[in-house]
């Protein structure tokens, strides 16, 4: 799974713009599954089971990833950009890009520090003040390469921290996507719809019309979600951590779980003896939000990989959460009937 | 000499300033192409450039090999890193940066990123103090690869952007390193005006250190500064910064030696080569503030590449104007003023 989620991290698909990454996906999937590409780009996947439920159980993740567009090309050949999706600028200065199509090399330039005044030192940036550099040396030579529009990606490198750890851009949520491949090919129990969702980024988008096709009974939302146990942080500000396997949220900010799914999964996890958790923050939220309230009603449950610096080209996971995260999805696609 | 290749392979290696070994002992490999004797000493590279003939006056050809970066300070009980910082660090932009820290072998981390609802309102900066450094590893397993005080920089790869410029890491100053090996690749069995001795020197970022020493072994009557300066980019005061591309920048200031400014314009103008004049007011920041008090006094000048976002992880040049600076230093030296 591991090389899996490299492939797909190293895919570069900002939401609105996920042909890369759903093609990659599609590749991996389509002889093990009936699928169909839904009119936002989402695709839905029905894989048979041994027995048909009563109930239909719909699993997802997003496939789109926080990013860049390109905005406007200034005179002098740099490039305004916009977030698509939640980006702190302060992870974006002074970073490598790719930008377009043909993924030409790119900087977000920062001012020397030598000519910073004290007081712009300590003065965080903002993303109006940011700038894509391309080596362009005016306008006209940037319009060779570049076209309004065009979406910028993190220039990252996947990368293992020690023998535990993942670095990489997209985590969120390429590493749901990755355990959902992985689902596709097991045999399973029970019928299951799979869907890899388009612009979760901006809003929930996808899963709004795929939930509503689908028209599910449960929802297993798959996702990453912050892990503040740094240096510093302490108590309920952790929110969760890495190493304490998947996250199993009771509400966030678009979303009050259903309880006694939230009860199965911490049952699962003590009965298979791996560690599980709760946010100690009611914050963020997912696909979720969209789901639970799609059609008469789904009852949800987001199973989440906890992740430093989420949203940053350095997202930072332990490979044993996910493994844990699979382990309790699996099981969960076993019993979620029983309820 | 591939130009791009020397400076690519030059930025790719670690040496922050009184930890350049790494960095000294590759520069230390090229310049032994053209000046076979050369050595280290002190930490500074330094060779001497062709026969030296007695009469002619002696010149330095000087780029700094240290590059800024961090120092590990502490290794906290959940198995962060602490570390304080060597040279001048744009503190803005460490959240999540992808760093290296080297120890006994190299480690690869991330700088920690605070999320939103730990900060309030998100408009501060990192103090140096709570830069924390992520590396997967616990304290008992850092405690057998990291000693207190190794260094640690960022982890970059040098990419290609449009034309000829490229974005890397520590351009500053190997651009320069690079620029003086390929002047001597340029003044190959040339009659030369002067005995040229070549220094690559340590600890210019914590203040010109290493040049101080090693120009003190070199006694010149010459000194050049190889160094990068402020290319213009948004940001930036126009009025302060020179172009990527359109040359070398000739440094005139109170410090420096007027004669060589003028000589060095001069030797541009006749060999047709680019070039930018750079004026500044007093003192340099570079090693020619030290060189033009060394020992009696010597007639110092700087040479600089302009270079966008100076100490960042993404420093531009473009390497043309590497290449005018080695054929402005080799006309120089060459004597055809």
């Amino acid at each position: 799974m591991k090389e899996l989620l490299k492939e797909l991290c190293l895919t570069d698909s900002v939401s609105g713009d996920e042909n890369a990454v759903r093609e990659l996906i599609i590749s991996k999937i389509k002889d093990v599954c009936e699928y169909r590409v839904d009119n936002l780009g989402s695709i839905i996947c029905f894989k048979k089971g041994r027995k048909t439920p009563e109930k239909m159980l719909m699993i997802c993740a997003h496939m789109d990833e926080v990013g860049f567009m390109v905005t406007y090309i200034r005179s002098d050949g740099t490039l305004s950009f916009g977030n698509v999706g939640g980006i702190d600028p302060s992870v974006v200065i002074g970073r490598q890009v790719c930008v377009g199509k043909s993924h030409i090399s790119g900087v977000v330039g920062a001012t020397a520090v030598h000519n910073l005044s004290k007081e712009q030192r300590e003065k965080a940036p903002k993303t109006d003040s940011l700038y894509i550099d391309i080596g362009a040396a005016d306008k006209t030579e940037a319009e060779k390469y570049v076209s309004l529009g065009d979406c910028a990606y993190f220039d990252s490198e996947f990368t293992e921290l020690g023998e535990r750890r993942i670095k990489a851009k997209a985590i969120d949520d390429r590493a749901g996507c990755a355990m959902m491949i992985e689902l596709l090919h097991e045999e399973l129990e029970y019928d299951t719809y799979f869907v890899f969702n388009v612009q979760e980024e901006i809003g929930l988008r996808g899963s709004t019309a795929s939930a509503f096709a689908v028209a599910p009974d449960y929802a297993i939302v798959l996702e990453s979600t912050t892990a503040a146990d740094i240096d510093g942080a302490s108590g309920t500000k952790r929110v969760c951590a890495l190493g304490g396997g998947p996250v199993v949220s009771f509400m966030d900010r678009h979303t009050i779980y259903d309880k006694e799914l939230y009860s199965l999964a911490f049952d699962i996890a003590k009965e298979q003896g791996f560690p599980c958790q709760t946010k100690t923050m009611i914050a963020g939220g997912n696909d979720a939000g969209a789901i639970h309230i799609s059609g008469k009603g789904v009852r949800t449950i987001a199973v989440s990989l906890p992740c430093r610096y989420l949203h940053s080209p350095s997202s930072v996971i332990e490979y044993a959460d996910m493994e844990n995260s699979y382990k309790l999805v699996k099981a969960l696609i076993g019993r979620i009937h029983e309820i | 000499m591939d130009i791009r290749s020397t400076v690519v392979s030059l930025s790719e290696i670690s040496g922050t300033s009184g930890s350049e070994s790494k960095a000294a002992q590759l520069a230390l490999g090229m310049l032994r192409e053209y000046c076979p004797d050369a050595e280290i000493i002190n930490g500074n590279v330094t060779g001497k450039f062709g026969v030296h003939r007695e009469g002619l006056p002696s010149l330095l050809l000087d780029a700094h090999i240290d590059q800024i970066g961090f120092a590990v300070t502490y290794i906290t009980d959940d198995g962060f890193i602490k570390v304080g910082n060597i040279g001048g660090i744009d503190r803005r932009l460490l959240p999540a940066q992808p760093v290296v820290v080297h120890g006994s072998r190299d480690i690869k981390g991330v700088i920690c990123s605070v999320p939103p609802h730990l900060t309030s309102g998100g408009s501060e900066v990192l103090e140096m103090d709570d830069v924390a450094i992520d590396t997967g590893l616990t304290k008992e397993e850092l405690e057998k690869l990291v000693s207190l005080g190794d260094s640690v920089t960022f982890d970059v790869t040098c990419r290609d952007l449009i034309g000829s410029r490229i974005t890397g890491g520590a351009l500053d100053d190997r651009c320069g390193v690079a620029s003086i090996l390929y002047a001597l690749e340029l003044l190959k069995g040339s009659d030369l005006a002067y005995n040229v001795t070549v220094l690559f020197s340590t600890q210019e970022e914590v203040g010109e250190r290493g040049a101080k020493i090693g120009a003190f072994e070199i006694t010149p009557d010459i000194a050049l500064a190889v160094d990068v300066s402020f290319a213009y980019a948004i940001g930036e005061e126009e009025s302060k910064c020179g172009y990527l591309g359109k040359g070398p920048m000739i440094g005139i200031s109170p410090s420096l030696s007027r004669e060589i400014s003028d000589e060095l314009i001069n030797t541009a103008k006749s060999a047709d080569i680019p070039y930018q004049i750079e004026v500044m007011s007093g003192l340099t920041g570079t090693n020619a503030d030290r060189f033009s008090v060394n020992r009696c006094g010597a007639k110092a000048c700087t040479v600089s590449i302009p270079l966008r976002n100076m100490h960042t992880p993404v420093e531009v040049i473009d390497l043309t104007d590497v290449e005018q600076t080695a054929k402005l230093l080799a006309a120089y030296i060459r004597g055809d003023k």
